[in-house]
């Protein structure tokens, strides 16, 4: 198995000269093994991907794509994703099953007028939508498939994604596990600390325990750190976590490498680059830390 | 009358180093008045670098007053607005002009944008600056001593898409992107409406010929021709194509001027680039 990262930023994309190392495109990861293509996430990071997969010769044609939540940042590469306006691709779209509106009928809306104007019966790709759940397993290929929930509004899922060599762990977009329980109803922040009462502490300890196992023994686990310590206490209703959040996650999990993921759009490069300096002097010995950056290749040996 | 360019990519945004002198974030231009007045027209990313230069201002203190003038609900106009964190302050006031689509009200638009589903905001209820929405039509209306007017652009009911004109003691700036000059009839409107403009910013996201999947737009030649039929002192190429690269847009602008010089044509012509600041 190998990745290739396309896009490491979180909320919008930002096209500036301080971000172009780490990258200003929103998140999007395409994993390979064998002759199977799984695209994490579509957002516009995903434009260069579709890009580099019709300059390829021999691509796969038939994609994955598995889909964390649908907050902007996570679909609106979808329709600059070039293959899906050429037929012959195949496109198997995954994500989180909703009582309130299915999910081919929320990337429809998304894209239809008044806010786009491509409708799905525009593209000329096969699209297949499939609707799974927190604890979904399944097989791509080569590859094992595992969800949990992530910590965020309106519920994420966290991708687990295993071949017999490497595993790779997807979790953009969670808040910490110890001061806002998220789930459908929107939480009202009245800047109190604490978890509320025992039931949503216990539901908070239980989604952690699911998210380390999940992420048990990575190579690469792809972790939400948007914020910094300081906007982590102003803003803990956004769902985001913080850098040394992350790190205390890959520790219990036993990863390889931790990559700080879904970078605040104001970030600069060399504001991550001390994030990094920070992590790396805190890490446990044996756990690698990097921030995420754009066009980075992940493959076992060859980092 | 201040304008300053804050996004001038069409589509999607465009991160990297081949587009960084001219820009890669989406539509959005502020104008500020002689009396302080601040505008903007369209809310693509580039509306969130505004506010974050915003941030500086009343904006932080609650105090801010901004009236933003949107041509359509498309992403590449629209998406930017939930963002910055000043429309996340109480007390800051947005006055949103833009048209209503056949699939509702703009302010239905933005909610249904900012819907759990889609947004950690979970609804327009939840933004904390107050916003007040505005269906456009051609009757102009007031901000301070600037006079703004629309023109319908594109009557497809689902998505309207409106070009704007302000002025300010006889000094105007229009603004036209996303146009579909289907018939003669628009085209003359549109000729009308940027009369003697001093400044023209219209999307030139292609050229006539250029083989491009084609959502209808109008070419850098329409705009061209538009300006010099309106009697324009300065047009800035805008919506660039995501494909273009500040070398592309270098060698566009200098082939536009060399075929307007040959021409014998006065017209000052240039690419919108980001953060420059125009004076009216
Ligand atoms: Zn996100
Ligand atoms: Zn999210
Ligand atoms: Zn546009």
């Amino acid at each position: 198995m190998f990745a290739r990262i396309w896009g490491t930023r979180g909320s919008y994309p930002v096209a500036r000269a301080d971000v172009l190392r780490y990258g200003g495109n929103t998140t999007c990861v395409e994993v390979r093994a064998a002759n199977h293509c799984i695209i994490l996430d579509a957002g516009t990071g995903m434009r260069l991907l579709g890009e580099a997969l019709l300059r390829e010769p021999g691509a796969p044609r038939q994609l994955d794509l598995l889909i964390t939540h649908t907050h902007w940042d996570h679909i609106i590469g979808f329709p600059f994703f070039a293959p899906i306006y050429a037929a012959g691709w195949r496109l198997n779209i995954y994500g989180l099953s909703r009582t309130r509106a299915s999910l081919r009928a929320t990337i429809a809306n998304a894209l239809g007028d008044p806010l786009f104007p491509v409708g799905l019966e525009d593209l000329r790709a096969e699209l297949h939508f499939h609707e799974i759940q927190v604890g979904s397993a399944f097989e791509l290929g080569p590859l094992r498939v595992r969800t949990a929930q992530a910590n965020h509004p309106y519920r994420a899922l966290a991708y687990r994604l295993e071949s017999d060599s490497d595993v790779l762990v997807f979790v953009p977009d969670t808040g910490p596990f110890h001061t806002v329980l998220f789930g459908d109803e929107r939480i009202e922040w009245t800047g109190a600390p604490g978890a509320g009462n025992g039931a949503e502490a216990r539901a908070l300890a239980e989604m952690r325990a699911q998210v380390i196992e999940l992420a048990q023994g990575a190579d690469w686990l792809l972790y939400d750190a948007q914020f910094t310590e300081q906007e982590y206490v102003r803003f803990p209703h956004w769902g985001h976590g913080t850098a040394d959040q992350a790190r205390e996650i890959a520790e219990a999990a036993g990863v390889r490498e931790l990559l700080l993921f879904h970078h605040d759009p104001r970030r600069s490069d060399a504001e991550l680059d001390a994030i990094v300096a920070a992590q790396r002097a805190a890490a446990r010995p044996g756990l690698l830390v990097s921030a995420a950056s754009e066009g980075r290749l992940l493959l076992k040996g060859g980092t | 009358m201040k304008a300053q360019f804050w996004g001038v990519r069409g589509y999607v945004p465009t991160p990297g180093a081949a587009f960084l002198r001219y820009g890669g974030n989406t539509c959005c231009v502020s104008l500020r008045g002689a009396g302080g007045e601040l505008l903007a027209l369209d809310s693509g990313t580039g509306f969130c670098q505004l506010g974050v230069a915003l941030m500086a201002d009343d904006f932080q203190a609650g105090r801010g007053e901004l009236t933003l003038l949107i041509t359509h609900t498309y992403w590449d106009h629209f998406l930017g607005l939930p963002f910055p964190g000043i429309v996340h302050i109480p007390g800051n006031q947005l006055r949103i002009y833009g048209p209503d689509s056949a699939r509702g009200p703009l302010e239905m638009i933005y909610d249904n944008m900012l819907a759990p589903v889609y947004s950690p905001v979970f609804g327009l209820a939840h933004i904390a600056a107050t916003h007040s929405f505005h269906p456009i039509s051609s009757e102009p209306f007031q901000v301070g001593q600037l006079t703004v007017r629309g023109m319908p652009l594109s009557r497809r009911a689902q998505s309207p898409i409106w070009a704007y004109r302000v002025e300010e003691a006889g000094r105007a700036l229009v603004y036209i992107t996303d146009a579909r000059y289907t018939d003669d009839a628009i085209w003359r409107e549109a000729v009308h409406f940027a009369r003697d403009a001093e400044v023209l910013i219209h999307s030139a996201p292609y050229l006539r010929g250029e083989a491009v999947r084609d959502y209808g737009h109008s070419r850098v030649e329409d705009a061209i021709e538009l300006a010099l039929e309106a009697g324009v002192r300065r047009l800035y190429l805008y919506h660039h194509a995501p494909t273009r690269t500040d070398d592309d847009l270098d060698a566009l602008v200098a082939r536009c001027r060399g075929e307007l010089a040959a021409d014998g044509q006065r017209l000052d012509l240039d690419a919108a680039r980001e953060g420059e600041i125009v004076e009216v």
